[in-house]
């Protein structure tokens, strides 16, 4: 059966059963993928999936269910599950099905260029990068991960209200992680990247990032354990605010697991702090015209010079809120339930580059690379203890890699003590928390960092 | 779930390029995931995956695509794209298939699919109440239950062609308990290769008031002391140590590539001569258990250290070409959009002879730990890092006060031959293990055992 035909059918069921309001969710999604050790292809995938979602009210209360498959079997098994799952809801403010909004604005996120790029052509560009980063310097020993990824997916919303929406898109990425050695110490250094651009990806470029970012972090040195000044480079920045980027979510607020509860309005953040959520960012990774419940996407403010002007709503957490949606309704696919999420959000930069930021250090701290954000990190309370590489500041200078550090703080306190904000936009590839997230260099009053 | 002939035309297709092997996996499962906070249901989902997965082997070079397109075209395109990474002339044709019958070896009495919800809903509830009521310190409990019926297919160019059955289930009781100042959580999490019947035979009194005894008793616990002790780690979900830090080094994932500290060492000592470690897929209804592997393969008892000695590792097809050895019915994955590789199934310390009173009563001073929580490995080099969940001082012999903030460093292959005692009260604990074919149901366990030295870390708090 296609879509349409399902999507018919399963509409005219779900009515025979007492479904007054209904929509369905659908998203296909094609994928290529291959890994390289040593010049040789170390594994290679390709795929093709799609799935429905079904949603509607029963009795006033929404149930959920999905299949892969597009069959006679499925539309019984959906109608009847989400009856079933809808009787147990207990909650008085409900999700609804969604008319439309007046004005979609207009947002291509699909290069037709990226498109045409054939799978020998990427492994092709993919093996000149693996060249290069041996050919770079002789204590490359070998690679930790050299992964490629392109995808293309589409998703469409359609519901009895006579909402018909659709979306598209497509992004190639690519995860490099080189090991160099030298005597006793082993070091990586990492580029991920995903972008729409494929003409962006300069082999020699891209070699020549991850091996420096190796190299850099040898002959590592101890450093005293105490509070430092911090400058989080833009990549590490980034990632600190993706694992936090859940505060901003009304839903998170209202069960209590946000401190920015009842903040909107409040100074939250130095003056000089501007955090937008775009979704109409050209290159951005979660960029869309409409979210997942259909209502057209905008791009806004959430902080600005410090205040914080909104937290981010789906159409449920702005009616408890008795507010107006954001637009940042959120499924993770056609399997998840209906949450929040930003869209493309980031730290508007200023225009201190990187050397001038180091140079206003009298003693500090580098961080370049963060880990452990899944379990060092609560949201919640704002407190994290992360896993952290860099280098040692001394008069405005590098002077050294450090060796592993731990950098302790709290989040909330970050955002109040940013004391430089940097030009050098980046986004986060750690994607602990939904939302394509960017910082640029941010430098911090003071942390917390134990040195090993 | 997909007729005879078009499995076979998939395969043919699949090889038409020159691979030497090609394998068909169909999976077709039905998911329940309710979630209960606060006393109310949050969250009640259902859904149906369907998907096909296709494999081609030509020597060392594996290929792997999936699809949910499971028209006769889309199978063929997909095994096409398959065939199309490798290239070469046709250079073998599939053996025609005959169909295996198998036998469940883990009977299911009441099919969740068929269960009103409404049952379901009612075992969370009742768990809710038991963790909630058990003191006034519990301020949260978060139940989750998950229920599926995983039906797959899977035949091969060898002539392999079997359907099986899986049926389980878990629940998660997280309870978290505050006086004010502090929050410690509480957590247990049981599950079954069952169907409705192990919710309604399960003790709920026990578990569920575990999860807020838990949390409870580590709001009075006082910081951990760092440094060299003897550890006591407790039955159950304890065996997550070895699970991680030898469990995933016997993986021919890593043994095929040198990447584990066991590679190449059967027959070595590589343990204390108390240690037999076993995986067994075999055991009867076990949350890890197996009745044939994702590759078809028959589930077994696999011994891997006898008496302290390497006896063999867990091999899946494609990593058991590159090491010259035969499947041990150890290929599994999370779903269609995994390919296999060698994964644990219930993976445990075998039980030892000493009880759990002379192991407690022979330590003057150490550190015994009842529950275990998360942590991480370094697979290369067997270096772990766990959290402890709930833990106490041993002084002289007996149990004492109890530690929070404690967690257990060392290294996999160096705790092996300093375990020095093994009890006699073997229990398993469900889990779920992620690792290249994503994540997948296993037991882990052991009996009470000690370890001469262990290095802990205690919770220096940061200021």
């Amino acid at each position: 059966m296609n879509v349409q035909e399902f999507q018919q059918r399963l509409f005219e069921l779900a009515e025979q059963h007492g479904f007054h309001d209904m929509e369905i969710y659908f998203e296909r999604e094609e994928k290529f993928g291959c890994a390289l050790f040593k010049g040789e292809i170390d594994s290679y995938e390709t795929s093709e999936v799609a799935g429905a979602a079904f949603r509607g009210l029963f009795n006033g209360k929404m149930g959920y269910a999905f299949t892969e498959k597009l069959d006679e079997d499925s539309l019984q098994f959906l109608v009847e599950n989400a009856k079933e799952n809808s009787q147990f809801i207990e909650e008085e403010i409900q999700e609804d099905i969604f008319s439309g909004s007046e004005v979609y604005h207009e947002g291509s996120f699909h290069s037709s260029e990226l498109a045409k790029v054939t799978i020998p052509e990427k492994i092709a560009l993919f093996k000149e990068i693996e060249n290069h980063i041996y050919e770079y310097d002789e204590r490359v020993t070998g690679t930790d991960y050299f992964i490629l990824e392109s995808a293309e997916s589409e998703r469409f919303i359609m519901n009895s209200k006579g909402l018909s929406l659709k979306g598209k898109q497509n992004y190639i990425g690519m995860y490099i992680s080189v090991v160099v050695k030298q005597g006793e110490e082993t070091k990586t250094g990492t580029y991920i990247k995903m972008t729409r651009d494929f003409s962006s990806f300069v082999p020699k470029e891209i070699a020549k990032y991850a091996v420096e970012e190796a190299l850099s972090q040898l002959n590592a040195q101890s450093a005293e354990s105490k509070r430092y000044p911090v400058l989080l480079r833009n990549d590490a920045a980034a990632s600190l605010l993706q694992t936090f980027s859940p505060i901003f979510s009304a839903e998170n607020a209202q069960k209590g697991q946000s401190l920015l509860k009842d903040k909107v309005g409040e100074v939250i953040a130095a003056e000089e702090l501007q955090i937008v959520d775009d979704p109409f960012l050209e290159d951005g990774l979660f960029s869309r015209t409409f979210d997942s419940e259909g209502v057209a996407t905008v791009k806004k403010e959430i902080v600005k010079n410090g205040k914080l002007i909104t937290l981010l709503h789906n159409r449920k957490t702005a009616e408890k809120a008795g507010l107006e949606t954001t637009g940042n309704a959120y499924k993770s696919s056609y399997k998840g339930s209906l949450t929040v999420s930003p869209t493309n959000l980031y730290v508007i930069p200023s225009n201190k580059g990187f050397e001038e930021l180091i140079a206003s250090i009298r003693e500090g701290i580098i961080v370049t690379d963060l880990a452990g954000l899944h379990s060092g990190a609560d949201f919640v309370s704002g407190n994290f203890s992360l896993a952290a590489n860099g280098y040692f500041v001394k008069e405005g200078k590098i002077q050294n890699a450090v060796k592993q550090m731990t950098i302790a703080g709290n989040f909330y306190d970050v955002l109040n003590n940013i004391e430089g904000i940097g030009s050098d936009l980046e986004f986060s590839m750690n994607f602990v928390a939904p939302g394509y997230i960017g910082s640029p260099t941010l430098l911090i009053k003071e942390l917390a960092v134990t040195v090993e | 779930m997909l007729s005879k002939s078009v499995i076979e035309d998939v395969l043919t297709a699949a090889l038409a390029t020159g691979g030497d092997f090609s394998e068909v996996f169909v999976e077709d499962r039905y998911t329940n995931n309710l979630t209960l906070q606060g006393g109310k249901i949050e969250n009640s989902l259902s859904g149906r995956d369907f998907g096909i997965g296709i494999r081609v082997f030509k020597g060392l070079n594996s290929v792997y695509t999936y699809t949910t397109d499971v028209t006769k075209e889309g199978l063929l395109k997909a095994a096409r794209n398959a065939a199309h990474a490798i290239s070469g002339e046709t250079i073998i044709q599939p053996v025609p298939l005959v169909k295996e019958i198998i036998t469940c070896a883990h009977p299911i009495a009441i099919h969740p699919r068929e269960t009103e919800k409404i049952r379901k809903v009612n075992v969370m509830k009742k768990a809710y109440e038991i963790a909630k009521n058990y003191h006034s310190s519990i301020q949260q409990v978060l139940v989750r239950y998950l229920d599926e019926e995983q039906n797959v297919l899977i035949a091969n160019s060898e002539g392999k062609f079997v359907e099986d059955k899986r049926v389980r289930g878990r629940m998660a009781i997280q309870s978290i308990a505050s006086d004010g100042v502090q929050i410690q959580p509480g957590f247990y999490g049981p599950g079954a290769h069952k169907g409705f019947e192990f919710f309604e035979n399960l003790n709920l009194e026990h578990y569920a008031a575990e999860a807020s005894r838990i949390a409870v008793t580590m709001l009075s616990a006082e910081p951990c002391p760092s440094g060299k002790f003897p550890v006591i780690i407790d039955n159950e979900f304890g065996g997550v140590i070895f699970h991680e830090a030898c469990g995933h080094g016997l993986e021919a994932t890593a043994v095929a590539k040198d990447n584990s500290v066991f590679a190449g060492r059967i027959g070595e000592k590589v343990a204390s001569e108390v240690v037999t470690y076993i995986d067994d897929g075999t055991l009867e209804n076990e949350w890890g258990s197996i009745t044939i592997d994702d590759e078809g393969e028959k589930a077994r008892k696999n011994v891997l250290i006898e008496n302290g000695i390497l006896k063999g590792y867990l091999i899946d097809k494609f990593n058991g070409r590159r090491m010259g050895m035969p499947s041990t019915g150890s290929g599994r994955r999370q779903s269609y959009r995994f390919a296999p590789t060698s994964r644990m199934t219930n993976t445990f310390i075998a039980e030892g002879e000493s009880t759990p009173e002379e192991i407690i009563s022979n330590t003057e001073h150490g550190i015994y730990t009842k529950y275990m929580g998360g942590g991480s490995v370094t697979p290369a080099t067997g270096d772990y890092n766990f959290a402890v969940m709930e833990a106490y001082l041993v002084k002289d012999g007996k149990i004492g006060k109890p530690l929070k903030g404690a967690t257990l460093v060392g290294n996999g292959a160096e705790t092996l031959q300093l375990v020095d005692m093994v009890g006699n009260n073997l229990g398993h604990g469900a889990g779920m293990c992620g690792s290249l074919s994503g994540s997948i149901p296993v037991n882990v366990g052991q009996p009470m055992i000690r370890v001469s030295e262990m290095t802990v870390g205690g919770s220096k708090e940061v200021e």
